[in-house]
């Protein structure tokens, strides 16, 4: 027995106190290694209650009208790095299976598969599909030339990139202009190839020229007329305060082409040049709560009036639908929703706000948040709470929820759906 | 009348001359601590790591090089929810990098990319010569008391007590507060090793604070040496790339 005391006593004495606890690290296991591969999984699950008097549900349903629509996505996004030398072979895929209540779809693609080629830290030469992304605006990118459209609701997400060949040069400076790094794109449009990015048989030349400047961000940017108009740009971004940041965008494109009905359905095209700005902050406040406010001026927008012109067609093409059974004159009205109506912010001026609160409660690793996108010509607005939870090693729990509202013939008044739940699951690896 | 005014300017001069006396003293005690803790420029690994009350943890690695007394990198190794994420200091200016949105955004010295006690300025810690200022030096029986105070607004905490150990010139214990007087954190220096190349300081630094009531978040250090780099890795177009400077 005694013995058994004595085995009891030096075991607790072996093990460490509450609180007095000892940590160890040994980085070994963190060397570079010359292949990477890591990742998520992602499944969603969408419940959409839709808008059966909204222009876009009638244009999209019209030939099975339904109440709600539930659909369910599995997402595999794989990325991959393979190294030798001075040379990088870089790799990200989308492998998505989505399932709604209509339909399944399964979409297989690299969203990225470039090789780098870096000789030194000054100067980088890329080549295949790579992901570019310029300016400094976080719902919007008006000077975005060479990328796919963001989308405001998910302004984080992974997007597709074009094949190109381009290269950056980096530059260090002592004095006020620190550093200037110069990013030059040759980005060929054939069908077979960027078939997307605008008209084909073009050889589309691009830059970006960044400066650090008196502690601000400013780049210049420029895309040559090829498969899409000219287009110029500026961009900045600057901590005024330790918790205020302040960003803008301006662009100019040539030549935009512009289709505009009205009620009665007759179109007008017209081309001109568009001048489009996006002024925002990001304020930290003491609380830490994040705010980010953004003013966006899309030059290439429609106008309220010539927005509810196409609303009021589209809702008596639908009428007449409804009494006839001819759906051309819905056809009709869905080419022009192709041709730029039905573009995700088609309108002139908006406004975002997004409010984020770091861990309220002493809740570790939660961020709830609220964003807000209003059209300001129409007074139409989309408010989607949401609920962030990363406490979990490798996994993100997200919920949130859209509510669209607006009058007749408004941008959210019009949308497809009036509100949506959507809950996901990320797994990284 | 005259021999009162004249002894009390004397007196006065003294108090100045002391005082200033005691800042310089500060000031070259706080340039050792800097250059005791880590080369000017140097490559090291760090494991953080975020205890809540009942115990759980989460860690993050990262890897991180700094040029001169300002400019500093991070690269989130670990976990993979976090990994490629990169973070740039160049003095006051922060820029946060991650994969999936492909730019970097400017991001301030109080947030914090990780969550818990840690914040950006503890990540992306540059010379405390370059932020602080020394008001002033008081004794204990084994370390200089060190009072310092920010040198501008932009610097995360206004200011910081710091107990110098008397001998080897190393922190034992930091308390950072707000411009308001509050006390945001501590941070405790434990676990004094060599790292080798003359480096020798301590491999952990435990954090509470009365903000975040029985957290606690611990920082190790590994592998740290001095290692030299040219100025265009300490850049927002290199961010992307920093993974490249590991070997």
């Amino acid at each position: 027995m005694r013995r058994l005391w004595f085995v009891c006593w030096v075991l607790l004495a072996a093990m460490p106190a509450r609180g007095a606890e000892t940590y160890s690290f040994d980085a070994t296991e963190f060397q570079k290694k010359p292949y990477e591969l890591n990742g998520y999984v992602e499944f969603r699950y969408d419940r959409f209650r839709l808008n059966n008097s909204g222009a876009q549900y009638q244009l999209n349903n019209y030939l099975a009208p339904r109440v709600n629509l539930e659909r369910t996505t599995a997402l595999f996004k794989p990325s991959g790095k393979m190294r030798s030398g001075d040379f990088t072979l870089n790799a990200r895929a989308h492998v998505e299976f989505q399932h709604d209540t209509v339909d399944s779809a399964r979409t297989g693609r690299f969203d990225e598969l470039y090789a780098s080629y870096k000789p030194q830290p000054g100067f980088t030469l890329d080549a295949g599909k790579t992901a570019l992304k310029w300016g400094k605006g976080y719902a919007w990118n008006p000077v975005g030339f060479v990328e796919r459209l963001k989308d405001p609701n998910d302004p984080e997400l992974a997007r597709e990139g074009f094949t190109a060949l381009s290269a950056d040069f980096i530059r260090n400076f002592d004095g006020l202009l620190q550093t200037v790094a110069f990013t030059p794109v040759l980005l060929p449009a054939r069908s077979h190839l960027n078939g997307d990015f605008g008209q084909p048989g073009h050889n589309n030349v691009a830059a970006k020229l960044y400066l650090l400047y008196r502690d601000t961000d400013i780049d210049f940017m420029f895309l040559s007329k090829g498969s899409r108009t000219r287009r110029v740009g500026v961009d900045f971004s600057r901590n005024v305060t330790s918790n205020l940041e302040v960003h803008g965008e301006w662009a100019r494109v040539e030549d935009v082409q512009r289709r505009v009905t009205d009620a009665a359905g007759n179109v007008t095209a017209s081309v001109a040049n568009a001048h489009s700005y996006l002024l925002g902050v990001r304020y930290l406040t003491e609380r830490e709560a994040t705010l980010i406010a953004e003013y966006y001026r899309n030059g290439g927008g429609y106008g309220d009036s010539e927005l509810r012109g196409f609303y009021q067609l589209a809702d008596s093409a639908y009428r007449q639908f409804l009494a006839t059974g001819v759906t051309a004159p819905l056809q009709r009205t869905q080419n022009l929703s192709q041709s730029g109506y039905g573009r995700p912010n088609a309108g002139r001026n908006y406004f975002y706000l997004r409010a984020s609160q770091k861990e309220p409660f002493d809740i570790l690793y939660f961020t709830p948040s609220v964003t807000l996108i209003a059209n300001l010509n129409d007074r139409s607005v989309s408010v989607a709470p949401e609920m962030l939870y990363t406490g979990i090693t490798n996994v993100e729990l997200r919920l949130r929820t859209f509510f669209l509202s607006g009058s007749n013939y408004t941008e959210f008044g019009e949308k497809q759906n009036r509100r949506r739940l959507e809950l996901m699951v990320r797994l990284y690896f | 009348m005259k021999s009162m005014l004249t002894r009390l300017l004397a007196c006065a001069v003294l108090l100045f001359i002391g005082g200033w006396t005691h800042a310089a003293d500060g000031n070259e005690i706080l340039k050792r601590v800097d250059r005791n803790l880590e080369p000017e420029s140097y490559e090291m690994f760090r494991k953080l790591i975020n205890i809540e009350p009942d115990g759980t943890k989460k860690e993050f690695v990262l890897y991180s090089v700094k040029k001169g007394r300002d400019k500093i990198v991070a690269l989130f190794l670990a976990p993979p929810s976090d990994k490629g994420r990169a973070t740039l200091r160049l003095g006051d200016n922060m820029w946060l990098y991650i994969p999936n949105v492909g730019k970097p955004v400017r991001i301030t010295s109080l947030q914090s990319v990780i969550g818990g006690v840690f914040n950006n300025a503890d990540i992306l810690r540059i010379d405390y010569t370059a932020e602080y200022n020394a008001e002033g030096v008081t004794e204990e029986k084994d370390a200089h008391v060190l009072a310092l105070k920010a040198r501008t607004g932009e610097v995360a905490y206004d200011r910081l007590k710091m107990w110098v150990d008397r001998k080897l010139i190393l922190p034992v214990k930091i308390e950072a507060y707000a411009a308001s007087g509050m006390l945001i954190k501590t941070l405790h220096f434990k676990d004094i090793q060599d790292f080798g190349g003359g480096i020798r300081r301590p491999a952990t630094v435990e954090t509470d604070s009365p903000l975040y009531k029985g957290y606690k978040s611990v920082m190790l250090y590994s592998q740290l040496k001095k290692r030299e780099l040219p100025d265009e890795v300490f850049t927002l177009n290199y961010l992307p790339r920093v993974e490249d400077l590991r070997k």
